[in-house]
């Protein structure tokens, strides 16, 4: 493991008893929402991330200092197990993968990897709008694609990830009705498609697992593939996500947990170790 | 036969209509040295070719140079979207025809291998395939029943590279190898032009073979072109300037002052070294290579 865990510790619980570190009190829907998807990657499995990232860099980092050491992180998509003294003001620039293990030379040789289905299974995915069958659009907001109302950044690598077999977990700081959609403007990234079978239907593996917002955790109903409430964030309301949502999300039947509290041990690592400038909240517009 | 030759040269190399394909990823090693001589000479109606671009292509549509942008994302990340970009295409004045990344990266293999089209099942299932029915075709192999993306060639007349070393031959090194897509354009393009931090002598080449990247048969010419990716960043040798990103974002939020602005910092300048100066100078470069030291 590249993570010095003696330089990870907080003052209070050193890396051995993460586990036993008491919920924090003076956590951020940010922390939370990091520790959220810190949750998804496990020992194991290969991350890698692409452009204003800076939720899922973080979140690698805190499974890396505690639950998933032998986390590989491949940091936009160039360096292999790097150490950077901080989160950067770009996910896809040098000091991020500073002290590397290694560099991957082109991009060529990272669709090398990432092509076969065997590596890279899992990948965190922003869009501006997501919709109910966790379809992603990065494209253009507005009904005409040559006459958009917005026309925003492009379909990058999520035209790509998306449909080559990957587990997709989408993060969405903005939780709005305007961001998560009965159905997107344009598809840039595949999601299930129009529901049930279609996604499988052309051959496609993988597929949207997670939605994390500033209000709740969502998954996908098995079948129908539509997004459902899994988890609330605690002091949100069921009533909440459905009027902050252009359609009407599933409810499954019962109690809804809430969504996991970051402990203090996590909070120290995210605020004091991984991310001390602060660069996570940009995606809050801060 | 030297290849070493002025920026004002090389930009001539470039006629009105090209397709160019500019190097570079995102916020780092874009050949903005050159991609300011093509505004300065006021080339039109290019095509430009940005797999993952940003301040380059925004460069060139501000300067009236671009009838269509193909890219797979044009953005300046973390700081903000690409004001010129945003509007030209909005408005319906500059063209676009987006791909996901892989999608292109097979059009400039398909045209770098001659091949009809290249294969991949990157964008199956997205709403890009129905853009392009004359580049893109959406297929079923008749042995394993898979789909798949036929991908077709995407020639380009001019391919645009900043790196960190050339010698006068043309030979060109990037160093350490952090080529991004920038191979996928060079071995796709008819004509490439690199701009480099140093030219150097001959034997430093002969002296490590192993680290050239470009070898002199791919490149057509050469120009010195010290911080030549500025204000984007060149690993490792310095990092991104963010004060111009935010200067350039906030003058384009009203035409007038960033007519003035573009004039002043960008295409005004005479030289690379005046526009260097123009834009904090020594002080300036100190900043960017302190920060990724």
């Amino acid at each position: 493991m590249s993570v010095s865990p003696t330089a990870a510790a907080a003052p209070s619980a050193g890396a051995a008893d993460w586990r036993s570190s008491p919920p924090a009190n003076d956590y951020t829907v940010d922390e939370l929402m990091i520790v959220a998807l810190s949750e998804c990657f496990v020992d194991g499995d290969q991350a890698c991330n692409g452009m204003a990232s800076f939720i899922p860099v973080t979140a690698f980092q805190l499974a890396l200092r505690t639950h998933a050491p032998d986390l590989v992180w491949l940091a936009g998509a160039v360096g292999l197990d790097p150490q950077p003294d901080r989160v950067p003001a770009s996910t896809l620039e040098a000091p991020l993968w500073r002290n590397s293990v290694m560099y991957v030379e082109q991009y060529g040789d990272f669709w090398n990897f990432a092509l076969n289905g065997r590596w890279l299974q899992k990948f965190c995915v922003g869009a501006a709008q997501l919709d109910k069958f966790g379809n992603g659009n990065n494209s253009v907001i507005g009904a005409e694609y040559h006459k958009p109302r917005v026309r925003l950044p492009g379909t990058a690598g999520l035209g790509d990830m998306g449909s080559i077999g990957k587990q997709l977990y989408y993060w969405n700081p903005n939780h709005n009705p305007r961001a998560i959609v009965d159905r997107v403007d344009f598809v840039s990234c595949a999601g299930w498609l129009g529901g049930g079978d279609e996604r499988r239907a052309l051959g496609l593996a993988g597929g949207p697992e997670l939605v994390i917002t500033n209000l709740c955790v969502m998954d996908f109903e098995p079948t129908s593939r539509h997004m459902r409430l899994k988890s609330l964030h605690p002091g949100i309301s069921i009533e909440q996500v459905q009027a902050a949502t252009g359609f009407e999300v599933l409810v499954p039947d019962g109690a809804i947990g809430l969504t996991r509290v970051p402990t203090e041990h996590e909070v120290h690592l995210i605020r004091h170790v991984i991310d001390p400038d602060g660069m996570r909240l940009r995606e809050f517009g801060k | 036969m030297d290849k070493v030759t002025t920026i004002e040269e090389a930009a001539a190399l470039v006629p009105d209509g090209a397709t160019v394909a500019i190097g570079g990823l995102s916020m780092n090693s874009a050949p903005m040295a050159m991609v300011r001589e093509l505004v300065r000479q006021a080339k039109r109606d290019l095509t430009v070719v940005g797999i993952v671009a940003g301040m380059p292509v925004d460069w060139l549509i501000a300067g009236g140079c671009v009838k269509t942008v193909v890219s797979g994302l044009v953005s300046f990340e973390g700081l903000g979207l690409a004001p010129n970009f945003r509007a030209m295409v909005q408005a319906g004045t500059v063209g676009i025809e987006e791909y996901s990344e892989h999608l292109l990266i097979c059009r400039l293999q398909a045209q770098a291998y001659n091949l009809p089209f290249m294969p991949t099942k990157a964008g199956l299932g997205t709403d890009v395939l129905a853009l392009h029915p004359d580049t893109l075709r959406q297929e079923v192999d008749p042995t394993t029943g898979e789909h798949y993306v036929a991908c077709t060639r995407l020639p380009v007349d001019v391919a645009l590279v900043h790196a960190h070393a050339a010698d006068a031959r043309g030979n060109v090194r990037v160093e350490p190898k952090l080529l991004w897509m920038d191979s996928e354009i060079v071995n796709a393009a008819a004509v490439t032009i690199a701009t480099v931090e140093r030219v150097v002598p001959g034997r430093e080449f002969t002296d490590a073979p192993e680290r050239t990247t470009y070898p002199r048969f791919m490149i057509h010419a050469v120009v010195e072109a010290p911080y030549g990716a500025f204000p984007t960043s060149l690993f490792p040798n310095y990092g991104h300037r963010s004060a111009f990103f935010d200067d350039y974002s906030t003058a384009a939020r009203d035409p007038q002052t960033f007519k003035a602005f573009f004039a002043e910092r960008v295409t005004g300048p005479p030289t690379w070294r005046d526009f260097l100066d123009a834009n904090g100078g020594a002080g300036a470069l100190l900043d960017i290579a302190r920060r990724t030291a």
